[in-house]
């Protein structure tokens, strides 16, 4: 068993070696890979239907990763009937596209499950570089679409994909604010709330899920349990808790507390006990609590300085550092899961909403949207690659991905007229 | 004097021919390369016209559009409808990204077909293109060298 653990040990950095990521992500020389991704081949007229909702959701996955410039099926020289394996790819076609890497799929369906097979190609040395092989309900055929988009994410990054984390927002109906939990890109969504004034959703470790609700005539804080069951976090009679966000490792919540004319950031247990007072004006208003990805800091908004800034402290509520300067409005940091950025919407002269991110320790400050609608409420993905927010684009508030570098805007597919707004990205 | 034909406010009649959109596609296609066949293996067969002009060194793997003897072209190996070339160039990454292209069109080609081609690659967004031209029997229009260029694979 030791002989067996000492050669794992030495032979992992040897793997290591071998895994270096194709696509290097970071720097300035970055291009996206031209991927072709052939339409998928499906044996049995019953995966037809599921094949496009397949082929539709993967198709998003690979553009919105910003990885991949994914290439124009219109474009495409090769033959229809063309086979899945390296021998009988016509790799000539493919390079004539303009395509590198070629990525090719069947789909089959065994009862309940759809099972997808895709191969990964190097267009160049016309070789195999990868195969897997996912399984997913015949009921909801996105969820497949994001097992595949991950595996080919991890074998060109070697890190995990965002596809598979789900997402939580606010949408209007009425006169009502339901909190709604969806996959990633927005599919597959299911209400949590069932009317009333439901507002500022997070997700947290373990499938938790806190809101902000009205459902008591004032707002107090609620936290669903992966069970179902939901707990009210215990206020006193006249506070108004707002806006939870739970700590990386889901043990600890921090969230504001209102009273009287100011709002304080506060922490306590998952279960609301042990609560704990981290600021302390005696006017104005800290609120937006967002955890750093070790635990150790909290960002939040205040107006301390005359206009709300997003502002860094301890998680004992030490060390308050002012970490926005520029513009008079300043609010919903969210801090990103690589630590170094804390993404922001501000108020521009304009009166337009727009966002922005912080470097934490330089404070250098990097413009992502412009002159688009209003932008706002941004949430980093899990791997802090994309970032979420809602955009007023195209009319009402929606729900938009981009890249954390500000590239490549895409509206979440099958969106209806409806109002979206503060959308966050599970861990 | 000019003025003197041009009475009221009658507009005059233009007897030339109409050469602005002929100038126009040259013009576009104004930077011509002259590459040497073999430096780019196609899969289709193609008489080339004969001209004797400097190569020029293809770096990498260009993109081919070729017209055979009986007017089908293709694009690398793959044969394209005409009505469909436009949109295959304009949504080509490969043609987008360097503006550029090769045609390997036979010497009896009218060159109306040609002219079509240009066109629609033009359309497409492509603004130079390269004509791929056999140098080896350079200005000898005959006959004779007619035929022996079929060995291309």
């Amino acid at each position: 068993m030791k002989a067996l653990l000492a050669s794992l040990v030495l032979l992992l950095p040897l793997a290591a070696l071998a895994q270096a990521p194709v696509i290097q992500i970071s720097g300035a020389t970055f291009q996206p890979l031209p991927l072709a991704l052939s339409t998928p081949l499906t044996q049995g007229g019953e995966v037809k239907s599921s094949a496009a909702a397949v082929d539709d959701a993967l198709l998003f996955d690979l553009r919105a990763s910003g990885l991949f410039q994914v290439l124009d099926r219109a474009s495409f020289l090769a033959d229809a009937k063309e086979g899945m394996t390296a021998g009988s790819i016509n790799f000539a076609r493919w390079a004539d596209v303009g395509a590198e890497a070629l990525v090719k799929y069947t789909l089959t369906r065994e009862g309940d499950a759809l099972k997808a097979e895709a191969r990964v190609f190097n267009v160049g040395n016309g070789r195999e570089e990868f195969k897997t092989a996912q399984s997913g309900p015949t009921a909801q055929p996105s969820q497949l679409a994001h097992k595949v988009a991950d595996a080919i994410y991890r074998h060109y990054t070697r890190e995990p994909s965002p596809f598979l984390a789900p997402i939580t927002y606010v949408r209007k109906s009425g006169s009502n604010r339901d909190v709604w939990v969806a996959d990633w890109d927005g599919r597959n969504a299911r209400q949590v709330t069932q009317g009333g004034i439901n507002l500022l959703p997070a997700l947290g470790p373990d499938d938790q899920l806190g809101y902000t609700s009205y459902q008591q005539g004032k707002p107090d804080l609620y936290v669903r349990k992966p069970g179902g069951d939901t707990i009210r976090l215990k206020t006193n009679d006249g506070q108004m808790a707002t806006g939870i966000a739970f700590s990386p490792d889901g043990k600890r919540v921090a969230y504001a507390l209102a009273e009287d004319e100011s709002a304080q950031i506060w922490v306590a247990n998952a279960n609301g006990e042990g609560a704990r007072q981290l600021t302390d004006t005696r006017f104005g208003i800290n609120t937006s609590p967002a955890w750093s990805p070790d635990g150790k800091r909290i960002a939040f908004v205040s107006n301390r300085g005359g206009s709300p800034q997003v502002y860094v402290m301890n998680a004992d509520g030490s060390g308050v550092r002012r970490l926005t300067f520029q513009g008079n409005y300043n609010q919903t940091p969210n801090w990103s899961p690589r630590g170094d950025l804390i993404a922001f919407t501000a108020r521009d002269e304009r009166n337009a909403f727009d966002l922005f991110t912080v470097h934490v320790d330089t404070g250098k400050v990097t413009r992502l949207t412009q002159d688009q609608g209003n932008n706002e409420e941004p949430s980093f993905s899990p791997n802090g690659r994309l970032v979420l927010f809602t955009s007023t684009r195209n009319g009402p508030s929606q729900l938009f991905v981009m890249t954390a570098e500000g590239n490549n805007h895409l509206a979440l597919p099958g969106q209806d007229k409806a109002s979206i707004t503060t959308p966050d990205w599970g861990r | 004097m000019g003025m003197g034909s041009n009475k009221g406010s009658g507009r005059v009649t233009m007897s030339e021919i109409n050469v602005t959109p002929m100038v126009d596609v040259m013009l576009v296609l104004l930077i011509i390369f002259m590459v040497t066949a073999p430096l780019i293996q196609q899969g289709v067969k193609v008489n080339l016209p004969e001209a004797r002009a400097a190569a020029v060194e293809a770096s990498d793997k260009k993109l081919v559009l070729s017209i055979d003897a009986q007017r089908r072209v293709y694009l690398g190996e793959a044969e394209v409808l005409m009505a469909e070339l436009e949109k295959k160039l304009a949504t080509n990454a490969k043609a987008q990204a360097d503006k550029e292209l090769y045609l390997h069109a036979d010497r009896d080609v009218p060159y109306g077909v040609v002219v079509d081609v240009m066109a629609a690659a033009q359309r497409a967004g492509i603004t130079n293109v390269g004509m791929i031209t056999d140098p080896s029997a350079g200005g000898r229009a005959s006959a004779s060298s007619k035929g022996k260029k079929e060995a291309r694979r």
